[in-house]
């Protein structure tokens, strides 16, 4: 990513948002060394040759509105798309789509598929007593029903993070139990610090942003990526 | 100025001015001055009254302003709104006001009426302790606003948002064999906070141990990163107020402030190496323990010896035990061996947990327990040994002497396998009176000898799990 770029928190700001786009979220991540998919916006259908040139397939589609909070509730997210005619074709899917009418569109993000992987979520949260907390959980059930997961005060050292992973119920799907592969440790204690450590995001941000969520960092064997991302400022 | 010298005027005052005493002798401040001087209290006292001229035998003064020395210590219980006045009229000649009185921001309508105390504070140049508090206990000033207390200065420094809280702990403290560096009741914490208190023990040679009741942390920042950057150079225990959505809403009603998240307060103690309790037992359990015991971060404590009489009582330890992540697990056959050897009497255990009923310990009027023991610590390589004794099983049935002497022996043991097993004694009983009176005789005794005595099994686990997290942690982190 462009480290030219202006930084994303001050550029929301200024533009008076009270979030990051995920676009945005994707660059401060990146500019945190965060690895995200490599992504172009295309503004409309025009652009999407240009855009699809210079990414691998398969990619996915997600539409970029300020009024739109949940993307794949909307019908806003395709994934899948190996062509620029299938990824044309979802954009148009979208544009009709009812819950995506009338919303303002800033464009769409065409990105490149994560490999497989475990599903994460990476957070953070500003308390009002103590500032930044940085929290990680499994993905999916394990965060929504379960309610797995760790927190930790900002700046975390690296054996809070490798704490914070140990202490999940779930710890031990991450090793790989059930012939699946396991994820990288390494890979995610290196992103909770960018995150949550000494220099980290949260803790350069912390007087900007209110709450972050990376969900699903997908973490392979090998490496971890940030799927998604938002950032509520405030 | 070092944080020290900062608070010394607080906890050793040469002098102490006294608002609200009446002529008559009945109100609190006539107790706390009646109670000072009982306690030894050798500096200057001040009553402050506008009309009279002496109160209690002493002269009296019409302002803070107008003592002969500067005031080290004030103590201040009158109606809240006349106060502020009275702080700003110090002018700097007042080291420390404690305001007793309530009517601030624990109620909505007094909310004002703290700020406007705050900021008085500061035009009169001092450190505002309260309001809505109790006062101190300061053994090294021989100021005391509790009735009782002990007479024995101590490791243990206390600050406590609550003032009947903080008055529980010197009072059940005493009965336990707690012995303080201090106590400090701050109350609404309209200046000075918990985070102030901890980071004067941590730097006071006295202090060992720490031990705070919180309902709010409004400096949560400031409080982390006094703990974060002690690095558990002295064991915090913490009695959080406030931790469920119910005690939040009692706590704000109490305190007039909104309590932290309980998942914030889990987060802080495993980074810093603090220990969160959740009754005032578990606080005092927990305190006590490392009152007594030094940590041994390179022997973090993992295996424990359970020894004593009571089959049930043994069990139902063991698997209390576990629960806490401690390991009560047989002897190896070696160990078992050597303790067969003793050719003890039918009905005695000699796996782990060591089940010995009465008939077994009073052999010898009680020293057959240096065999056993002698061999546990020589064989069994334990963190921890705990000796329980139901009392009510001895009483009728043995010589007076046989528990002081199964005490001695276990001590004679410590001594000869020095640093070898922390050593914590259960002493059980029923309630009946006269049973209790012999029980706390002798507890006397074993906290007189510096072993940490509990109730029973399960608080005595309790606080040896916080001892072993703490050992724990510092040896991860050292």
């Amino acid at each position: 990513m462009s480290t030219t770029k202006e930084n994303p928190v001050i550029a929301a700001r200024r533009a008076g948002r009270n979030a990051l786009d995920e676009s945005a979220g994707k660059q401060l991540l990146a500019a945190h060394g965060i690895k995200v998919p490599q992504s172009r916006v295309a503004k409309g259908l025009a652009d999407v040759d240009a855009v699809m040139k210079g990414l691998q397939a398969p990619v996915v589609v997600k539409v970029m509105s300020p009024d739109i909070l949940h993307k794949s509730d909307a019908g806003g997210v395709k994934v899948n798309l190996r062509t620029a005619t299938e990824v044309r074709a979802a954009i148009e899917g979208m544009i009709n789509a009812p819950k995506i009418k009338g919303a303002r569109i800033d464009g769409f993000l065409i990105e490149e598929m994560a490999p497989a992987g475990h599903e994460l979520v990476i957070g953070g949260l500003r308390d009002p007593q103590f500032g930044p907390l940085v929290m990680v959980g499994l993905g999916g059930i394990f965060v929504e029903i379960l309610k797995d997961v760790s927190f930790r005060l900002c700046p975390i050292a690296r054996i809070d993070a490798e704490e914070m992973l140990t202490e999940l119920k779930g710890a031990a799907i991450l090793k790989g139990a059930r012939g699946t592969k396991p994820a990288s440790l390494e890979a995610i204690i290196d992103v909770l610090l960018k995150i949550g450590g000494e220099n980290g995001l949260l803790m350069q941000h912390a007087g900007d942003i209110s709450e972050a969520d990376i969900n699903p960092l997908i973490v392979s064997d090998t490496a971890a990526v940030a799927v998604d991302a938002r950032f509520i400022l405030g | 100025m070092t944080i020290i010298e900062q608070f010394t005027p607080l906890f050793a005052p040469k002098t102490v001015a006294v608002i609200g005493a009446s002529t008559k002798g009945n109100a609190l401040p006539n107790v706390f001055i009646r109670r000072i001087r009982e306690f030894g209290f050798s500096g200057d006292i001040y009553p402050i009254h506008p009309g009279a001229t002496e109160i209690d035998g002493l002269p009296a003064y019409k302002s803070l302003a107008d003592t002969p020395k500067p005031v080290d210590y004030a103590y201040i219980a009158v109606s809240g709104a006349q106060i502020p006045a009275m702080l700003s009229a110090a002018k700097g000649h007042v080291r420390f006001a404690q305001v007793v009185s309530s009517g601030f921001g624990e109620v909505d309508e007094g909310k004002g009426l703290q700020e406007e105390l705050a900021r008085a504070a500061r035009a009169g140049g001092m450190r505002l302790l309260g309001p809505n508090c109790l006062g101190i206990y300061t053994l090294r000033g021989r100021v005391t606003s509790t009735e009782i207390g002990p007479k024995e200065v101590g490791p243990v420094g206390i600050v406590s948002q609550s003032g009947g809280l903080g008055t529980d702990i010197i009072r059940r403290g005493l009965s336990r064999g707690l012995k303080f560096s201090g106590l400090v009741t701050v109350g609404n914490c309209a200046d000075v906070t918990p985070s102030d208190l901890l980071e004067f023990y941590f730097a006071d040679p006295q202090t060992k141990v720490i031990g705070m009741y919180i309902e709010t942390a409004k400096d949560g920042r400031r409080l982390f990163d006094i703990l974060r950057n002690a690095k558990a150079a002295k064991p915090v225990v913490i009695l959080k107020g406030g931790r469920t959505q119910q005690g939040l809403a009692a706590a704000a009603s109490h305190t007039g402030s909104l309590a932290g998240d309980d998942r914030v307060w889990i987060a802080l103690a495993r980074q810093t190496g603090c220990m969160l309790v959740d009754t005032l037992d578990q606080f005092i359990d927990t305190l006590l323990i490392f009152q007594a015991l030094a940590p041994r971060p390179q022997r973090a404590t993992q295996k424990v010896v359970l020894f004593g009489n009571g089959g049930g009582t043994s069990v139902l330890a063991t698997d209390c035990y576990a629960r806490l992540g401690l390991d009560v697990t047989p002897f190896e056959d070696n160990t078992i061996g050597a303790l067969a050897e003793l050719k003890l009497p039918p009905g005695t255990s000699i796996t782990n947990p060591v089940d010995c009923p009465v008939g077994t310990l009073q052999q010898e009027d009680g020293r057959v327990a240096e065999k056993i023991l002698d061999i546990i610590y020589a064989q069994g390589n334990p963190e921890a040994l705990v000796m329980h004794l139901n009392l009510s099983a001895f009483v009728g049935r043995t010589k007076p002497e046989v528990l002081d002497n199964l005490v001695a022996a276990a001590m004679r043991v410590q001594e000869k396998h020095p640093g070898k097993a922390h050593f914590i004694l259960v002493l059980r009983s029923d309630g009946e009176p006269a049973l209790e009176a012999r029980k706390r005789e002798f507890r006397d005794k074993a906290v007189a000898l510096g072993v940490p005595v509990y109730d029973e099994m399960a608080n005595a686990g309790n606080a040896l799990a916080a001892l072993a997290t703490f050992e724990r942690f510092k040896a991860a982190r050292a």
